[in-house]
C-alpha cells in the first residue's frame, strides 16, 4: 500500500492485489457542518443517480448496469462515502460516470426523490425492530444530527429546497476534506493517470469541525413505543461512548467482544440466550462516531420477558464494570478480537472501505495494526476501569412492545 | 489409504481447478484453493423441511440448533468458545433442500486453526449427543408452566421475530399458497406447538435417517496443501460403517391454472405484495439461468424495467419498492416479484405488475436487455469468488441440491449460450399471469 498525493492536493492510497477480477475505489468526503435542513445530505447522495447536464437518471442506471459497475454514495454520521466497483476492464468507464455524477449532477428531480424517500422509508419503518432502534438514536441524541431517524426524514424532506441541495453539493466537492483509496489488480501508473483525470476537478480542504456538539445525558431516560400486535419487545439499552481517538478505544473493542458483539460464546448470548433462552437475538455494538459514540445491547424477547431482560442486561454490565474478566477470557477477547478483523478486508472494496477510512480519519491506513498491538496490551484492570468509566454513566433505553406488558414490567403507569 | 475418487472442476475465478473426492462410504469431499489468510470449512446435508411433514415441520432447523450442545467429546459451548477465541465466525443454516455447519477462521500458523477446527466440526456433525437440560422440558404453549428456559423457547423466539417482519409474513403467506402437496409447502423454522412438545428421541431418530455419508459433503476453502489434509479429514470423518440413507423423491407440484390471491392483515402503513411462480429444477441449469436472467431484467437494479416503469415513471407513485429474485430449488424453483405500494392503490398497483408481466410473456427481452442482463450475472458470480465464505457455499449449494460441481464449470458458458428466444421461451411457460400466486398484507384498516 502507497499513497499518493494528486496534483490537485487530494490524498490517495493505493494497494494492488493481484489477480483480483474486481477492483474497488473509494473516496471520503468529510461532513463538516450541521445540515442545512434535516435529511439534506440523504437527498443529496441519492440524487447524484437521478440524472447530469447530459444523461437522465435511466441512462446512468443504464450505463451502470450494463458495465455491471456499482456505484454508490451512502451518507454517514461523519462523511459521505462513495464507493465504485467494477471488473478490472471496466475501470475507465466507471471513473467517467462517477466524474460525470459528481461534476454535472442536476438535482432536477429532487421532488420526486423525496416522494420516493418517504415511501421507502416508510415502508422500512413497518418492521417494529428498526422503530425502536430509530427511537434509541433519537433519545441518547437528542436534538441532534446523530439522531435523526427516517421519521424526521419525512416529516422534513419538503422543506429542502433545490438550492439547499445545489449548495451542499458544492460544498461536498469543493470544500469537504476527502481522500481517496484504490484496492485492485493494475499498474500503479494506470490507476495514478485515470485518477488524475477523473479526481482533476475536486478541491479538498481541511476546515474545522463545525458540527453541534451531542448533549451529554444527564439521567437516565426511559422511551417507549406501544404496539399492540407486537410479537417480540424490541429492547434496546445504550451509553454514550468515546470516539476511535480515546485512549480507551482498544478496551472498548474487548468489551464489546466480551459483551456480545462476536457469535456465539459472549456473556449476553450465554446468559440471556443459552441460559435463559430469552431470545434469538441478543447482542452488544460500539459505534465510534467523531462527535460522540456509543454502545448499546439489544434484545428481541416475548414481551412478558421485558423485565427479566433488562434484568438480564443489568446483572452483565454490573458484572463486567464490578469483576474482573479472568485471564483467560481476557486471552479469548483479544484473540477473537484480532482474528476478526481480517474479515473487515477479506475483499478489494473492504479493504478500500476499511483502510480509507483510517487515513480519512488521520490515523494512517495502517491503523489496523497499530490496533492490534492496543489490543494486546489492554490489561483485566483496564478493562474493568473502562467499563466503570462509561457503564457508570447515565443509560438511554428505548422499547417497543403491547402497552399491557409495557405496564406490567412497571415502565408504564 | 483408503480407496477415494478423485475428479477435478474448473471454477470460474479461482486459480486452481476445485477438487472433488468421493469415499466409498458416499462421503464427499471439496478442495477449493483460495489465497489469502482466511478458511472456511463447511459441511452441508442433505436435509431441510423437503424431509418434513405435518407432525414434524421445523424439525431440520431445530436440529440445527440442537447439534451445537455439544457431543460425548465436548460439552456444549466448548466449540463456540474454542473457535471464536480464535476469532473464528461459526454458525449453520436450515433451509428447504439443505442443512450447513460452517467455520470461517484465520488461518493462523502451522495449520493449527485449521486441524483443531476440522476435529471439532467433524465431531459435531457425527457425535451430537443432544442432551434434555439443552432442549429443555416439553411444554403446552398455550399454558407455559416451565421455570427453565432452553433451546425450545430460542427457536420460539426465532418464530416470534419472523412473524413481526412484514415480508417474512408476506413470503410465507405466499409460500403455503405456491404449492399444493410439495413439503416446500411448509415454513422452515415450524411452529411453536411442534418446537414445544417435541421430543429428543423423534430429533435424534430424523438426525440418523439424515445425516448419513451419502447426504454430508465437507468443503474445504482457503490456501492450504489438500494432499496434505485429506487425509485427515477421512480420518475426522469416521462414519464408523453408519449406514446411507436413500432419500425420498417428491412429486412436483403443477402451477395453478388461474390467479390466485390471497389476502391478510397486520398493524402496518404500508401494503406488502408477493407474486410468486413455480421455478425450473436446480439442475436444469438452461432454464434456471434463463429465468435469473428474466428476473435480472424484469426487477434488478435501477435500470430494470419494474423499477424504471413502476417507480420512476408512475405519476401517481404507487409503489415504495418492487423488485424481482429468483430462488433455486431441487424440485423446482420459485420466481418472486416483491413490492412496497401505498395501501390505496392495490388494486392499480397489482395491474401495473401484471401489466409488466404479461408485456415481458408477450415480447420477450430487448438484445440490449439480455447483454446487460449477462454482464451482470457474470460479475455477481466473479464477486461470489471473492470471499472463502462465498466460494464454499456456491459449492456446497451445487453438490447439494444439484448433486454435481460440473454445472458451475459451466456456468458462464451457460450465460453466455442464452439466447433471446430461450428468454422468451421461459417466460412465457413460466410466467404466465394465470400461473401466478399473489400473496398481499394490508393494514388492519382495509379489513372488510
Amino acid at each position: 500500500m502507497e499513497r499518493y498525493t494528486l496534483k490537485n492536493g487530494i490524498k490517495t492510497i493505493i494497494k494492488r492485489n493481484n489477480n483480483t477480477p474486481r477492483c474497488a475505489i473509494v473516496m471520503h468526503a468529510k461532513i463538516n457542518k450541521d445540515p442545512a435542513k434535516t435529511g439534506l445530505y440523504y437527498i443529496m447522495t441519492q440524487l447524484f443517480f437521478q440524472g447530469t447536464k447530459t444523461k437522465t437518471a435511466q441512462e446512468l442506471a443504464d450505463l451502470m448496469d450494463e458495465n455491471a459497475i456499482d456505484i454508490s454514495a451512502d451518507k454517514k454520521s461523519d462523511y459521505i462515502i462513495f464507493k465504485i466497483q467494477c471488473l478490472n476492464e471496466d475501470i475507465n468507464t466507471a471513473l467517467e460516470i462517477f466524474q460525470d455524477i459528481i461534476e454535472n449532477s442536476t438535482f432536477d428531480e429532487y421532488k420526486k426523490e423525496a416522494l420516493k424517500i418517504k415511501g421507502e422509508f416508510k415502508a422500512d419503518l413497518d418492521s417494529p425492530k428498526l422503530q425502536a432502534q430509530e427511537n434509541y438514536y433519537r433519545t441518547i441524541f437528542k436534538n441532534h444530527p446523530y439522531g435523526i431517524g427516517r421519521q424526521e426524514i419525512i416529516d422534513n424532506i419538503d422543506l429542502i429546497t433545490k438550492e439547499d441541495i445545489i449548495k451542499a453539493g458544492e460544498e461536498i466537492k469543493n470544500n469537504a476534506a476527502k481522500n481517496i483509496t484504490v484496492v485492485g489488480d493494475f499498474e500503479k501508473a494506470d490507476i495514478i493517470n485515470l485518477l488524475e483525470k477523473h479526481f482533476a476537478n475536486l478541491k479538498s480542504e481541511d476546515s474545522a469541525d463545525e458540527r453541534t456538539k451531542v448533549a451529554e445525558i444527564k439521567e437516565p431516560q426511559i422511551s417507549v413505543i406501544e404496539k399492540e400486535d407486537a410479537n417480540q419487545a424490541q429492547i434496546f439499552k445504550g451509553w454514550q461512548f468515546p470516539n476511535i481517538y480515546s485512549e480507551d478505544y482498544a478496551a472498548i473493542i474487548l468489551l464489546n467482544t466480551i459483551l456480545g458483539s462476536s457469535g456465539l460464546s459472549s456473556r449476553l448470548f450465554l446468559e440471556l440466550r443459552e441460559k435463559q433462552g430469552l431470545a434469538y437475538t441478543v447482542r452488544s455494538a460500539f459505534e465510534p462516531n467523531i462527535l460522540c459514540g456509543n454502545f448499546s445491547v439489544y434484545i428481541g424477547t416475548e414481551p412478558k420477558n421485558i423485565k427479566t431482560s433488562l434484568e438480564g442486561f443489568e446483572v452483565e454490565i454490573n458484572k463486567i464494570m464490578t469483576e474482573p474478566v479472568s485471564d483467560e477470557e481476557l486471552e479469548n477477547a483479544k484473540n477473537n478480537a484480532i482474528g476478526k478483523r481480517q474479515f473487515y478486508q477479506e475483499t478489494n472494496l473492504l479493504e478500500a472501505i476499511l483502510k480509507g477510512y483510517y487515513e480519512f480519519l488521520g490515523l494512517g491506513y495502517d491503523f489496523e495494526e497499530k490496533l492490534t498491538e492496543n489490543i494486546k496490551s489492554v490489561t483485566k484492570e483496564k478493562l474493568t476501569e473502562t467499563a466503570k468509566k462509561y457503564f457508570s454513566q447515565p443509560s438511554v433505553i428505548s422499547i417497543l412492545a403491547p402497552k399491557k406488558y409495557l405496564e406490567e414490567a412497571g415502565i408504564l403507569w | 489409504m483408503e480407496e477415494i475418487k478423485k475428479t477435478q472442476v474448473e471454477y470460474p475465478f479461482l486459480e486452481k481447478p476445485v477438487e472433488i473426492y468421493e469415499r466409498k462410504c458416499g462421503h464427499k469431499i471439496v478442495f477449493a484453493y483460495k489465497k489469502g489468510g482466511l478458511l472456511n470449512i463447511s459441511s452441508w446435508v442433505k436435509t431441510g423441511s423437503i424431509n418434513e411433514n405435518d407432525e414434524n415441520n421445523g424439525i431440520s432447523h431445530f436440529l440445527e440448533h440442537l447439534m451445537f450442545k455439544g457431543t460425548s467429546k465436548h460439552k456444549a459451548g466448548e466449540f463456540d468458545r474454542t473457535l471464536e477465541s480464535r476469532g473464528a465466525i461459526v454458525n449453520a443454516a436450515t433451509w428447504k433442500d439443505y442443512t450447513f455447519y460452517y467455520v470461517t477462521i484465520p488461518k493462523g500458523c502451522d495449520n493449527r486453526n485449521f486441524k483443531d477446527t476440522l476435529e471439532l466440526h467433524a465431531d459435531m456433525l457425527l457425535d451430537p449427543i443432544i442432551p434434555d437440560n439443552e432442549i429443555g422440558e416439553p411444554f403446552d404453549i398455550n399454558n407455559p408452566k416451565i421455570k427453565t428456559k432452553r433451546e425450545r423457547h430460542v427457536v420460539i423466539e426465532e418464530i416470534r421475530m419472523r412473524k413481526d417482519q412484514p415480508w417474512t409474513k408476506v413470503y410465507n403467506l405466499l409460500n403455503k399458497n405456491l404449492y399444493t402437496q410439495h413439503p416446500y409447502r411448509r415454513d422452515v423454522i415450524g411452529n411453536e406447538q411442534i418446537i414445544s412438545t417435541i421430543e429428543r428421541e423423534k430429533v435424534l431418530e430424523y438426525y440418523k435417517n439424515h445425516y448419513t455419508p451419502n447426504n454430508i459433503t465437507t468443503i474445504i476453502v482457503g490456501e492450504l496443501n489438500f494432499d496434505e489434509i485429506l487425509p485427515l479429514i477421512c480420518k475426522e470423518f469416521d462414519f464408523k460403517g453408519r449406514k446411507n440413507s436413500e432419500n425420498k423423491e417428491h412429486q412436483i407440484d403443477t402451477p395453478k391454472n388461474e390467479t390466485t390471491i390471497i389476502e391478510e392483515y397486520a398493524k402496518i402503513n404500508t401494503g406488502f405484495l408477493m407474486f410468486g411462480y413455480l421455478g425450473a429444477k436446480a439442475c436444469d441449469i438452461k432454464t434456471s439461468t434463463a429465468l435469473e436472467m428474466l428476473c435480472t431484467v424484469l426487477g434488478q437494479g435501477q435500470s430494470s424495467r419494474l423499477y424504471q416503469e413502476l417507480i420512476e415513471k408512475d405519476k401517481e407513485h404507487t409503489f415504495n419498492v418492487v423488485s424481482t429474485d429468483y430462488y433455486h430449488f431441487k424440485d423446482g424453483g420459485n420466481i418472486f416479484i416483491d413490492a412496497n405500494f401505498k395501501p390505496e392503490s392495490k388494486d392499480k398497483a397489482i395491474d401495473l405488475i401484471k401489466n409488466q408481466i404479461n408485456k415481458i410473456c408477450r415480447e420477450g427481452i430487448t438484445p440490449n436487455e439480455l447483454k446487460k442482463a449477462k454482464k451482470k450475472l457474470k460479475a455477481a458470480f466473479a464477486e461470489s469468488a471473492e470471499t472463502v465464505s462465498e466460494i464454499g457455499e456456491t459449492i456446497g449449494f451445487y453438490m447439494t441440491v444439484c448433486n454435481k460441481l460440473e454445472y458451475v464449470e459451466k456456468y458462464i458458458q451457460a450465460i453466455e449460450e442464452i439466447t433471446l428466444e430461450d428468454i422468451k421461451f421461459a417466460a412465457s411457460k413460466y410466467l404466465d399471469i394465470n400461473h401466478a400466486v399473489i400473496a398481499v398484507l394490508m393494514p388492519e384498516s382495509y379489513k372488510k
